[in-house]
């Protein structure tokens, strides 16, 4: 283990009954730069959240964040890992003022600026009462709070989900335009691949408890390919394939999206059958929705 | 901390205020019609249960409110340690259930002390106080419940529980009231930490949380016996409801005529006056000896067991007894103005007990009034503003009341019962002395029925310990005794009754776990005073239930050895968990299932298999 990696898990495995939310999950992220990680729900994203905020006990294996074991968390460790999380809680009763003031006297390291900064990005009056702000603007208010901890480790769960587009994209800019974020290592956890796509430096995806990927947004797109082929008749069967993440057939012509197929992909569909081909790139989104969408149950009978 | 301290106060501040102006005017309401000081037992019970009630929603709904994961990760994810946090949250209801309990108690304490002449004790001052503790307490065992959920509850409801079967009194009670606020303090600190799953860390935490649990699982059993015993009353088959009680018992006697039970208490004498006895109870009318002040009051306890006053008819004046300066303090009914001070005799001496109003004797006058207390009757003489002892026992014992026999008077004491001549109490106001002593042959606590007839020579008695035959008390028996006017005592014939219920039942309390059944007797009895009229002898336990605790102890201990080999507990922890088990019996066995959570297995099921991608 080295502190070289603000998050650092080796075999890690939490059981819930006959379910593995994380399977032997191996996961090293590296310090700075803004990270995502993604999946489909139930993969694990939570849970691993949990564990490494100490909220959870693994089963089995080992889980560090900022080089200490998650489950011996102190005081002053906590200070250094900031946490947004999806439903913005903060107590509706207190005014703007009340919670940053709270905040403040409770972080050692309080960024007065960078609280300032993010909070300028949104129209929000010290005294008015948290319940009275939209969820845009208690959403910048927690990021501000958050990044004024100046954590050294900030993770954010699925920040924007319910905002509209506006507040989405004043968190976003709040974020990305932020000093405070710049000098900080940023989990972000979406399931809003546009923001991914724009925020993230490196993509990590879970399913059912592992690790995927964990590359370049852009690397990843490149290893996902959409092939187009004029096949008469019916194609070939789904499962001999190679790399197939989703087909369809749309105005009789077979649609492949493939992982990790290069040229020889299309000397397959030749063989096949195929009168003529086409191969696309993809966007990100489409990418990781077909990968994390070829392992989803399906029922028995289908 | 201080911050959470403050947002907490701000949070429910308005309910709190709001809380409070309602008990105010509820609490002026009552003291308008009556006078507060002076409620029963059952008003504080009640008044009480409502503060309890208040805290425990409290402590559920602001507890609830956090509870839920990502609140409690927003909570708790901060530099400061959980125990800062949760002492801050308790500190702030503190603070508001003072508000919404102490303050209205306290403003109306000040209000009746200052511009009424009724009597204000230090024990009305400390209720305030008391109030408080009961709310938080109730705060703190919701706050708990709320983290844990139903496994750990019972941990911390059956310390509120306690608050009210204690038998602690005034000072005592307020410090039963602290023992459980700690108490619920530390398995709030035990309960409040990032995982709400995890068992109790340590020795300590987990003896504080499971010892509880145990007298809830103990509790619960007991409850769950009733139950069956509703079900074997409703079957027509329980002894108390069948349609001739069992023959020979506690049942049968107790539904006899005093003359046909003191009959049956002859049942199979072979004194050689039996028969002319039987005969004689036939042809008297048989009196009964009651007890006047069943529940001695106590020095500065919380609460009466009924009013401490008396009402002067001829003169139309209230006497209410102080604990402060132990003597009477009167007010006219008409205009509430004082009238004085009381005290006993001329020199107005303080009372060297407390006093309770009893049943008036014959002889007395309008308006005079019987005072009981400690070894002593004493008598109000409404005429002369005066009270004077008529009637002391022997140094030691304590009076429990007395009336009228025949033309005489009869007293019981916790030991003895007296007989005295009539005439002195009509004649005079000079301290009576008793023309006989009778010991009583057995416990107070097991008395059930006294009757007695006049002879030509003295007294037949006829008395039935059989008052907790149905639990663990004495062994059911019937005394029948003869006094003479020559001052001797002869027992004329001892009666065993039987037992209408089964060992299984009568010692319900016990073979479940025969030390909690020690340990909350004792938790009961914390800062208790001795309480005479409770003393039992009890019968010794029948071997059949000592081998029924015995056996549920092994069942329990292979049972700790099964269920501890599949948890993660440390050798140590896992051997005492075993020890304790066997020793404590099966609450200790089910409050080792719901703390301690099973060894979790990673090996793969055939639900989780992970796909390739």
């Amino acid at each position: 283990m080295s502190d070289d990696y603000v998050i650092e898990t080796r075999a890690l495995t939490r059981r819930y009954g006959a379910k593995l939310a994380l399977d032997h999950l191996d996961l090293a992220i590296p310090r700075g730069r803004i990270h995502a990680i993604v999946g489909a729900n139930g993969a694990g994203k939570s849970t691993l959240f949990r564990i490494l905020l100490g909220f959870l006990p693994p089963t089995s294996g080992t889980a560090r964040i900022l080089g200490r074991d998650s489950q011996q968390l102190r005081p002053e460790d906590r200070a250094r890992v900031g946490f947004v999380n999806e439903e913005h809680t903060l107590p509706g009763w207190m005014r703007v003022e009340q919670v940053r003031a709270m905040q403040q006297h409770q972080y050692p390291r309080w960024n007065a600026r960078a609280y300032d900064d993010v909070i300028g990005h949104y129209h929000v009056l010290p005294q008015q009462k948290v319940s009275q702000l939209s969820r845009g603007e208690r959403a910048g208010l927690n990021l501000a709070l958050a990044l004024a901890q100046t954590p050294e480790l900030l993770v954010l769960d699925e920040p924007t989900l319910g905002l509209d587009v506006v507040a989405k994209r004043a968190f976003l800019e709040s974020l990305m335009y932020s000093n405070a974020a710049e000098q900080c290592t940023v989990v972000y956890c979406s399931h809003q691949m546009e923001e991914i796509e724009r925020v993230a430096d490196n993509l990590i995806i879970l399913e059912r408890g592992q690790l995927k990927n964990m590359s370049a947004p852009e690397d990843f797109t490149a290893r996902v390919a959409l092939w187009v082929a004029d096949i008469p008749f019916k194609g070939p069967e789904p499962h001999t394939v190679p790399g197939l993440l989703e087909v369809q057939r749309l105005d009789g012509l077979h649609h492949y999206l493939v992982l990790d197929q290069d040229e020889r992909f299309a000397d397959y569909l030749r063989a096949q059958g195929a009168r003529s081909i086409r191969s696309m790139p993809v966007s990100l989104d489409r990418a990781v929705n077909g990968f994390l969408a070829k392992n989803h149950a399906t029922p028995a009978a289908a | 901390m201080y911050d959470f301290f403050k947002s907490e106060l701000i949070r429910f501040r308005g309910w709190a205020l709001l809380a409070a102006v309602v008990h105010l005017l509820a609490l002026a309401f009552m003291a308008r019609v009556v006078d507060l000081a002076q409620q029963p037992l059952l008003v504080h019970r009640v008044i009480g249960g409502v503060y309890a009630l208040c805290g425990l929603l409290l402590g559920l709904y602001q507890m609830g409110t956090y509870r839920k994961p990502s609140q409690w990760l927003s909570l708790l994810h901060r530099p400061m340690a959980p125990t800062r946090v949760a002492f801050a949250l308790a500190a702030a209801a503190t603070v508001l259930l003072a508000v919404a309990v102490a303050l209205p108690l306290l403003l109306v304490a000040l209000w009746q002390h200052a511009l009424t002449p009724r009597v204000v004790d230090l024990r009305h001052w400390l209720l305030p106080l008391s109030g408080a503790l009961i709310a938080t307490a109730a705060y703190l065992a919701g706050a708990f419940c709320s983290l844990r959920g139903w496994r750990w509850a019972g941990a911390a409801l059956i310390l509120l529980v306690w608050l009210l079967v204690s038998r602690a009194y005034g000072v005592g009670m307020i410090a039963v009231e602290l023992i459980v606020l700690a108490w619920l303090a530390v398995l709030l600190r035990v309960a409040f930490v990032a995982d709400l799953d995890a068992p109790p860390r340590g020795v300590f935490a987990t003896a504080a949380v499971a010892l509880p649990l145990q007298v809830a699982v103990q509790v619960l059993v007991l409850v769950v016996l009733f139950g069956l015993e509703m079900v074997w009353i409703a079957q027509g088959s329980h002894p108390n409801n069948t349609p001739t009680p069992p023959v020979g018992g506690h049942n049968e006697v107790e539904k006899m005529d005093p003359r046909d039970r003191m009959v049956a208490g002859l049942r199979g004498s072979h004194h050689p006056e039996a028969p002319l006895l039987r005969e004689q109870i036939r042809l008297s009318d048989p009196e009964g000896l009651g007890v006047q002040v069943p529940k001695l009051p106590q020095y500065q306890e919380l609460a009466n067991f009924r009013p401490m006053e008396f009402d002067d008819g001829e003169r139309r004046e209230r006497w209410v007894f102080s604990h402060d300066d132990m003597r009477l303090h009167g007010y006219r009914l008409a205009d509430n103005r004082a009238v004085g001070v009381l005290g006993i005799g001329k020199e107005e001496a303080p009372f060297p007990a407390v006093v309770l109003p009893g049943d008036g004797l014959p002889g007395m006058e309008p308006g005079d009034a019987v005072l009981v207390g400690g070894d002593t009757l004493y008598q109000y003489i409404s005429a002369e503003h005066r009270v004077v002892p008529r009637v002391r026992v022997a140094a030691g014992e304590t009076l429990m009341g007395g009336s009228p026999l025949g033309q005489g008077i009869g007293m019981l004491s916790d030991r003895a019962l007296y007989f005295y001549d009539g005439r002195p109490l009509v004649e005079g106001h000079a301290l009576m002395v008793p023309r006989l002593r009778v010991p009583l042959p057995g416990a107070m606590g097991d008395l059930r029925n006294l009757d007695l007839v006049e002879l030509v020579d003295g007294h037949l008695i006829s008395l039935a310990y059989s008052a907790r035959s149905h639990a663990d008390g004495a062994a059911p028996v019937q005394i029948t005794l003869r006094t003479h006017d020559d001052g001797r005592i002869e027992t004329v014939h001892t009666r065993a009754l039987a037992y209408d219920y089964p060992p299984v039942y009568r010692y319900r309390s016990t073979w479940p776990s025969p030390v909690l059944r020690v340990a909350t007797e004792a938790a009961r009895n914390l800062f208790a005073p001795p309480l005479p009229l409770d003393v039992v002898r009890p019968a010794a336990i029948p071997t059949s239930m000592v081998w029924l605790a015995g056996v549920l102890s092994l069942l329990s201990f292979f049972g700790a050895v099964w269920l501890t080999a599949r948890s993660q507990l440390s050798t140590v922890g896992r051997w005492g968990w075993v020890a304790v088990c066997a020793v404590i019996g099966l609450p200790a066995l089910a409050s080792l299932w719901l703390l301690i959570p099973r060894r979790e297995s990673v090996e793969p099921l055939p639900l989780a298999h992970p796909a390739a991608a």
